[in-house]
């Protein structure tokens, strides 16, 4: 039977890194997709990859056995891209959504470089969907990526968002609305 | 879509809908091409979604630094008898040196080249006499605000 991933932690602050690797390896798809979708950038997704699993390494009390590790997980994963968008933004609020002409996490959240998995259902459908991807709004954007990526039920996204349950669920809804919408019109 | 069924349907496709509703989404399905047409863009969309890796070197890096980490926590404090008793030893040398000295030196406290372990005990030395430095100096300002006081009654009388 495999190690849970409370174990692997367990094991790892306990003094065997190997754990750690195990666990890079159970979520590394996960949450490097994640990042990928979420800053548009292979560079940028390496580094916010790297930076959530050394938060864990230089401080392996960071993580409670109460909550899930995915949920710690993406919640370190979307603050450390929030705190990288707002850098490189310069600003104190950097919106997802660009302003002033300006692309913001939201643009390059569009369409990423394609990774070699990605790659084999690209073409033509791959661009539409990129596209109805793109004209979500920023808010449909991150509930639906998170959805996809964690794992998390809806419960634990509306509490790692800090939103009610019935917000996430809308969003998700409005999103999948729209994505029907435009991915019907582009099939004309 | 006006049939109301949204935010069923998204709990239906993502298998968080329970047995009863998930049947009457089934049979909700059966009559709304509206909600055919969502199901079907969130099983295109999800399948475009697909789990990315990251360069075997991001991992290799984390895993260097995890190791190196563990190998430094791993050896540890070696405190035995001797390492207790030349703490004791240089702990009273620096309660005394604070205790003649005019002002505490925030340099000897961390620059003296002591060994980090001593550092805890060193600096409760020096907050200590900090704190008093500073409460003597509340007690000077306070004693100067009564002054002012006192005069600014004598004006206005």
């Amino acid at each position: 039977m495999e190690p849970t991933d409370a174990e692997l932690v367990a094991a790892f602050r306990g003094g065997d890194p190997e754990a750690l690797g195990l666990l890079m390896e159970r979520h590394k798809g996960a949450l490097y997709g994640y990042l990928l979708r979420l800053t548009g950038r292979r560079d940028a997704a390496e580094d916010l990859f790297q930076e959530v699993f050394l938060k864990l390494v230089r401080d392996p009390g960071a993580y409670r056995e109460r909550e899930k590790f995915a949920a710690w997980l993406f919640t370190v994963a979307r603050n450390a891209a929030l705190d990288r968008f707002r850098r490189e933004g310069a600003r104190a609020e950097v919106p997802l959504e660009g302003d002033d002409g300006r692309p913001g996490p939201a643009d390059f959240a569009a369409s990423p470089e394609p990774g070699p998995e990605a790659a084999a259902v690209n073409g033509e459908l791959g661009a539409r969907i990129d596209a109805a991807l793109g004209a979500l709004s920023a808010d449909q954007r991150e509930v639906f990526y998170l959805r996809h990526y964690s794992g998390l039920s809806f419960k634990e996204i509306a509490e790692l968002l800090g939103l009610p349950i019935g917000t996430v669920l809308a969003r998700m809804s409005r999103a999948a609305a729209a994505l029907r919408a435009r991915l019907e019109k582009d099939a004309q | 879509m006006n049939c109301g069924y949204g935010e069923k349907l998204i709990l239906y496709f993502y298998g968080e809908a329970d047995a009863a509703l998930a049947a009457e989404v089934s049979a909700h399905l059966a009559g709304c091409p509206a909600c055919r047409g969502e199901l079907e863009a969130l099983r295109a969309v999800s399948g475009r979604l697909a789990p990315e890796a990251p360069r075997p070197e991001v991992l290799a890096s984390v895993m260097r630094t995890a190791r190196a980490l563990a190998g430094k926590r791993g050896r540890g404090p070696v405190f035995g008898w001797r390492e207790l008793l030349l703490s004791g030893a240089l702990a009273s040398v620096l309660a005394g040196l604070f205790a003649v000295s005019g002002r505490p030196s925030r340099e000897l406290a961390w620059n003296a080249g002591l060994d980090s372990r001593l550092d805890s005990v060193e600096y409760s030395v020096y907050q200590a006499q900090a704190d008093f430095t500073a409460s003597a100096g509340d007690w000077d300002y306070s004693y100067s605000e009564l002054e002012d006081e006192s005069l600014n009654v004598k004006d206005n009388v």
